[in-house]
């Protein structure tokens, strides 16, 4: 399964990869921090790491 | 409450075929919404899509095109009124900043897999670039965009579904916020993409990405009375025999790339010894389907492709590369193994709404484009011919919209719609996606498969019907995201059964279309539309001949006799 991972340090909370990932997989907490409240429908296409503009998400095609 | 909109032209879905349709409306002075239940500009195959765009450029064989383009069901003339408009669309999608592969300022023509000459003009990065870039040029002359509003059923002048009157617009609801979404439009024009198994799981033979294209648009046309052809036109579709990942790496194919078996061995020299690798696209689906069934392991071979050819590739398919160097390691030490997808799709090539030339559906106020339509008239759902289709539509559309008077939905057809979109969250003890889901997914893979045969077809029917009528009606959902998939697992189950019917209609193969009852290529009997539609509560099929005005310049062979092999039997098959 592809699974995706945040760096909390590096993420700003911009909400950037909650707009544009394609399967809606990514929501903020309420720390502000980008994390995947539907990971079983992440289809590991790379929108969201290409997307962040610090670096903070990394996706794991097989996680 | 609901969200009421009006506009003039809603286009719903934003990939290639939505953002040109959006365009040229807007360009004509209509008002435009265009509306994506996911990102515009990252959402749908577009998106996606590995960095090749096979256009036709000046100074190319147009009779090289014509070959390579101009199949059995195939509109030739419109074909060859679509190739100055690709080489249009080229030079639009570089002033709007798309990453075209160059040589200095020229922008340089490479292969296509399958193809007899270099037809390509690539993406430095991808699909995701090209739509991002194209999102910022539709999006600045002026089109609205309303994104996560998935549209679920499409309203109607007199209430009815089918109607008698035309189509006024569309509803749904928001993928986050679950806020129900009512739009009235004077034209509604659904671009929502090809079709497949929605969500399927890694390791099966379901499918790949986009996962979430479930053919809303085409059921939605299918119950206001769009008649339907070309569904059973899928074809084989291939992928990397791992994670969810697409194909792409064929593009190497006329720059070295190789298919071999598990023990190395070239084994297109069985199918098509002459031109190996530049063989037809639908004899290599084939042949690869073929292997599987034969117990082999068709795999894509890298080592020859050379090192400046591997670089460029890395950044044209990044997410295929990417999936795949995760998956097998360096891609140039180990070839990549390749399955099939089952049937039950319409692949990349397209079916759907049967649509004249300007993008017209059977239903008045009702228009569509890219790989939701049949394209009668073009070969088959690749970006260029995505882009023409709804270039051409737009433009109709925008034209037409002027002479029309604002509509007005019956409120009691708003109110039945508006309240059944949000029927499964208040469901309280129904049935939960996943074994549904599940069901579905295992009845295409064990009573569909890829080779099809009339008794497996009517079992896979019988069963779609008991999960129609007696779970469909019961999917519960808790949440707006979680509804969205029950949606899209709904709207999918009925273009699904439209599809096997329409092969269950069919009684020809040919090399993209299987079937082990019928297993002769007959090219006579084939040459024809199947024709699906949905008249009280059930559907109608007919077949219809094709205008012979379409086979010119060139003719259909009328050959009878090929015969395909298949399951467990050892031989070179006969499709040459
Ligand atoms: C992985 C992959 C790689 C490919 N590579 C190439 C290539 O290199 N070259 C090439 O020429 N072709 C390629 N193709 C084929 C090509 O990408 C498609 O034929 C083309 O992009 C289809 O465009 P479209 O506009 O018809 O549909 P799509 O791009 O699929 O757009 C459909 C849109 O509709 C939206 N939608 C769906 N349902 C709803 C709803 N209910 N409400 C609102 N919106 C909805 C979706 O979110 C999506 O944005 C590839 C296809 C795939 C899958
Ligand atoms: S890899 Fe794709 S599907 Fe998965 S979270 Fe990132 S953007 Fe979403
Ligand atoms: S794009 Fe990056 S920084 Fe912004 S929310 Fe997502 S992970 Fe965090």
């Amino acid at each position: 399964m592809p699974r995706v991972e945040v760096n909390e340090q590096a993420c700003t909370g911009c909400g950037v990869c909650v707009d544009t990932c394609p399967t809606d997989v990514l929501r903020l907490d309420p720390q502000e921090k980008a994390f995947p409240a539907y990971p079983t429908d992440c289809q590991g296409c790379f929108v969201c790491q290409w997307d962040c503009a610090y670096g903070a998400i990394r996706v794991l095609v097989n996680g | 409450m609901a969200v009421r909109l009006e506009t003039d032209v809603l286009v719903i879905g934003g990939g290639i075929a939505g953002a040109f349709a959006a365009y040229r409306a807007r360009e004509a002075g209509a008002r435009v919404l265009l509306v994506d239940r996911s990102y515009f500009g990252r959402s749908g195959c577009s998106a996606l899509a590995s960095g090749v765009y096979p256009a036709y450029m000046p100074g190319d064989d147009k009779d090289a095109w014509m070959r390579a383009f101009g199949g059995p069901l195939v509109n030739q003339p419109l074909v060859a009124r679509s190739l100055p408009v690709m080489h249009e669309h080229v030079l639009l999608m570089d002033r709007w900043g798309v990453n075209w592969v160059k040589e200095g300022r020229k922008i340089v023509r490479m292969g296509a897999p399958g193809r007899s000459f270099a037809n390509g003009v690539w993406m430095a990065e991808g699909g995701p670039q090209m739509m991002m870039a194209v999102r910022s040029g539709v999006v600045g002359s002026g089109v609205e965009v309303l994104n996560r509003v998935a549209l679920t059923e499409l309203l109607t002048s007199d209430g009815r579904l089918p109607t008698a009157g035309r189509v006024v617009g569309a509803a749904g609801f928001h993928t986050r916020t679950g806020e129900v979404h009512e739009i009235v439009a004077k034209a509604t024009v659904v671009c929502t993409g090809p079709y497949k198994f929605p969500y399927p799981w890694p390791g099966s033979t379901l499918g790949y990405m986009p996962v979430d294209l479930s053919g809303d648009g085409i059921a939605m046309m299918m119950r206001a009375g769009a008649e339907l052809s070309r569904l059973e036109l899928g074809g084989i579709n291939l992928n990397p025999d791992n994670a969810l990942s697409a194909p792409g790496l064929e593009s190497l194919m006329p720059s070295g790339a190789k298919w071999v078996d598990q023990d190395g061995r070239r084994f297109l020299e069985d199918y098509d010894p002459k031109r190996m690798e530049m063989t037809q696209r639908a004899l290599l689906y084939f042949a690869i389907a073929h292997q599987k069934e034969l117990g082999r392991v068709p795999s894509m071979d890298l080592r020859e492709v050379s090192p400046e050819r591997m670089q460029l590739i890395r950044r044209v398919i990044p997410i295929v590369v990417n999936n795949q160097e995760a998956m097998v390691g360096d891609l140039t030490e180990t070839p990549v193994p390749y399955t099939y997808q089952v049937a039950g799709t319409s692949g990349i090539f397209g079916a759907g709404a049967r649509v004249t030339e300007r993008g017209e559906t059977t239903v008045p106020g009702l228009y569509a484009a890219g790989t939701c339509t049949d394209m009668t008239y073009l070969p088959g759902g690749n970006l260029p011919f995505c882009s023409v289709t709804g270039d051409w539509t737009g433009r109709a559309v925008g034209a037409a919209v002027g002479s029309v008077e604002p509509p007005q939905p019956p409120a009691e057809q708003v109110e039945r719609v508006t309240g059944q979109v949000l029927e499964p969250l208040q469901r309280r003890d129904g049935v939960a996606f996943e074994p549904v889901h599940r069901r579905l997914g295992e009845l295409l893979m064990e009573k569909v498969g890829l080779v099809l045969h009339a008794d497996r077809l009517d079992a896979a029917l019988d069963e779609l019907r008991d999960i129609r009528e007696h779970e469909v009606p019961r999917l519960t959902a808790g949440n707006p995201h979680e509804l969205a998939k029950v949606w899209g697992l709904t709207q999918y189950m009925q273009v699904l059964e439209a599809t096997l019917r329409a092969y269950r209609y069919r009684t020809e193969s040919r090399v993209a279309f299987i079937r082990e009852d019928y297993p002769i290529i007959d090219n006579v009997n084939w040459v024809k539309m199947v024709v699906v539609k949905q008249e009280n509560g059930a559907l109608r099929l007919w077949d219809e001949p094709l205008p012979e005005s379409w086979h010119d310049p060139h003719p259909v062979r009328p050959t009878q006799n090929l015969h395909l092999v298949f399951r467990n039997q050892e031989a070179p098959h006969a499709a040459r």
